[in-house]
């Protein structure tokens, strides 16, 4: 068994499902919501940063940025013209309207890039790889998802723990009209928070796409895994989150080597099998709410 | 009272109108008159198969070119395209659309093996002769249908010759194969099987993948620690991809060897960055730079007719699957019908155009088991290796 190797592959991809997660996560940590036009939201992302770059020939720093600053705008539209319109919506009201934004955006993008696959590549040099121990080959590709990955989540815990808009996000999860009447302006909080999960999803979303292809319907597996990552790591705690994606990764990639046709449902039943155990994930603090 | 009384009565006349209007329109339009033959097919024009829509619109040059030349017996074909985005519920509904509306006398190709079973038994209930489904699916002719004459060589057969190929002119004894967890990756598998077993040997690794999964790290892995030097490929377009650039990463470069469903080279070319040259490949068409006089002549009407087409493998497929009905149409002579159809399909032997050559008798209604074998070059070039090939162990035949 190539363990090494497979460690490396396992927390590399566990790494791009964790910071996917990441943005499942600053949605639901500020309003509830699982937001299920996330993956098609980075998909649609990932299609400007190619659009730049095929058609325009912009070089690859300038399209990620453009890219990443569609992508915040993006996100606070959906909120502002998908999710604030509803006049006091359910959760599943909430959910629902976010699957209504998955179909339009993908249907958008299938109208203005066609569904044929593209080619989508970050600027990593794939011939140019490291074997720091013997039989264990780590890529560009890996590298930078690790590098990118702790980077956001060393920023985030930062700013959910020190910062007065992080705070400011986290206290209107827990309660929307106490946070009103402290002074906070839960709507901005909202726009925010869509913004930036949307701005992370791009960034994983650009890192599947590079593995991959490009498609209108490239991120509904990954969007998959990630959710399941993060409800693994407990939907609340970022760092579990994280530790979901990881986990995810390697279960996968361990036992799919002994048994390839179970890889797409072995982690689903580690899943199932901690929700059992511990029906609020792995790294939350089990809240119950009081009627 | 007597308003009430007037207002059922008429309803009930209404209504006997209707009904009458139902059945006459229930008896479907003939698919012919003494002006035209329409011809009809489904595909994908857009949706995630969207690439494979060319197919249908390869189809419509060749009907295009003989109308140009005055058609046949002097009816001119007249051909319908339906979209039903690759969704075998669609694929009913534009069926029944063509059929019960338009009037259709025949259909052709028509892509991928759901969509197909979706209407296998409708048309057949309805009589409409089918010919050269778009997809290898051993159902469309085994057992028998009297109205569906397939073309597309068999995925098993594919697969026992690629791998007599890898064995005997490749020299390679370590072959694993990487397969879609379906009907489709499993008659490879059955096919590579069973022609490794001639030689006494067996399959080093066999990896199965899921159709939507986009992770392979560790089954590519597991090929790599098998010692594979070469590896069959029954897999989408999308899962090449990931299959290609996971082995770039970990350092594992056997000879991929794939189906004809990936044979489009500029296409997996562009997708994999390049990464798809070297890449052996089925083929159930001539390469498209082919110098024959009939690839020549559709080329170049491909060029006047529909400059925008892009001359690839799928466009050009649906001009070889159009190919044999319109030989057949050819044979009737002016008295068409049904029947006359039939008997003249069932009557082509060795029959050839840039495609396999194709047998159909009463009794067995799949047309070859042959494919070609070609590799992409540098720039997605075509390198052809070797010509139409038969399976000599096809099972089906005998």
């Amino acid at each position: 068994m190539p363990f090494g190797q497979l460690l490396v592959e396992g927390l590399a991809i566990g790494a791009c499902y964790g910071l996917f997660a990441t943005a499942v996560v600053i949605i639901y940590k500020t309003s509830e919501v699982v937001n299920f036009a996330q993956g098609e939201m980075a998909m649609f992302s990932s299609f400007v940063a190619f659009h730049i770059l095929a058609v325009y020939q912009y070089p690859f720093w300038l399209a990620f940025v453009i890219a990443m600053l569609f992508s915040i705008l993006l996100g606070v539209l959906i909120e502002f013209l998908f999710l604030r319109p509803a006049k006091h919506p359910s959760l599943l009201g909430m959910i629902v309207i976010t699957l209504g934004a998955e179909m339009f955006l993908m249907g958008l993008a299938s109208w203005k890039w066609g569904a044929e696959q593209k080619f989508f590549s970050l600027p990593l040099d794939p011939s140019v790889t490291y074997e720091p121990v013997k039989g264990m080959i780590v890529t560009n590709w890996a590298i930078a998802v690790f590098a990118v990955a702790s980077t956001i989540m060393l920023l985030l815990y930062v700013f959910f723990k020190y910062t007065r808009l992080g705070v400011a996000m986290r206290a209107t999860q827990q309660n929307k009209h106490a946070a009103k009447i402290m002074g906070i302006r839960t709507e901005r909080v909202f726009s925010i928070a869509w913004g930036f999960s949307s701005l992370i999803g791009a960034v994983a979303g650009m890192f599947f796409a590079s593995r991959a292809t490009l498609d209108p319907a490239f991120m509904m597996e990954p969007f998959l895994r990630a959710f399941a990552a993060a409800v693994l790591g407990g939907l609340m705690s970022i760092p579990g989150v994280i530790i979901g994606g990881g986990l995810m990764g390697l279960i996968e990639n361990f036992f799919g080597y002994y048994w390839p046709s179970w890889k797409p449902i072995v982690a689903f039943i580690v899943i199932i099998l901690v929700l059992c155990l511990r029906p609020s994930g792995l790294f939350a603090k089990h809240y119950v709410k009081k009627v | 009272m007597m308003f009430r009384k007037k207002m059922l009565v008429s309803l009930f006349a209404a209504l006997a109108v209707l009904t009458v209007a139902n059945i006459t329109q229930a008896a479907q339009p003939a698919g012919f008159d003494d002006n035209e033959i329409r011809i009809g097919q489904w595909g994908p024009q857009t949706g995630p198969a969207a690439p494979w829509g060319s197919v249908a619109r390869g189809s419509k040059l060749l009907f295009d070119i003989v109308n140009e030349e005055g058609g046949i017996h002097g009816r001119k074909i007249k051909y319908f395209i339906r979209d039903d985005m690759y969704n075998p519920a669609q694929t009913v509904a534009v069926v029944k659309e063509l059929v019960e509306r338009q009037g259709i006398f025949a259909f052709v190709g028509g892509v991928g093996s759901a969509p197909g079973m979706a209407v296998k038994d409708y048309l057949a209930a309805n009589k409409i002769i089918w010919v050269s489904p778009s997809a290898a699916d051993k159902e469309f002719t085994q057992p028998l249908n009297p109205y569906l004459f397939a073309v597309y060589p068999l995925y098993k057969d594919e697969a026992s010759i690629l791998a007599k190929y890898i064995v005997e002119k490749l020299k390679t004894k370590k072959i694993g194969i990487l397969y879609q967890n379906d009907a489709y990756g499993k008659d490879g598998l059955e096919g590579a099987k069973e022609r490794l077993a001639t030689y006494k040997m067996s399959l080093v690794a066999e990896i199965p993948v899921e159709p939507t999964e986009k992770d392979f790290a560790s089954q590519i892995l597991r090929l790599k620690n098998s010692g594979a030097e070469a590896v069959l490929m029954y897999v989408s377009p999308t899962a090449a991809v990931i299959t290609l650039k996971t082995a770039a990463s970990v350092g594992f470069k056997p000879q991929w060897v794939s189906a004809n469903t990936l044979s489009d080279y500029p296409l997996m070319f562009k997708i994999t960055g390049g990464l798809w040259e070297g890449v052996i490949t089925g083929a159930f068409g001539e390469t498209p730079d082919s110098k024959s006089p009939l690839m020549v002549k559709y080329r170049d009407a491909a060029k006047r007719l529909t400059p925008q087409e892009r001359w690839g493998t799928f466009y050009y497929a649906g001009i070889l699957f159009a190919d044999p009905i319109v030989e057949a149409l050819k044979k009737v002579g002016r008295n068409l019908s049904t029947e006359a159809l039939l008997k003249a399909l069932n009557s082509i032997k060795d029959y050839q155009t840039i495609g396999p050559r194709i047998t159909w008798t009463p009794k067995q209604h799949q047309g070859t088991d042959s494919v070609m074998i070609q590799k992409c070059g540098p720039g997605a070039s075509y390198i052809m290796l070797q010509d139409w090939t038969t399976n000599d162990l096809a099972t089906w035949k005998k």
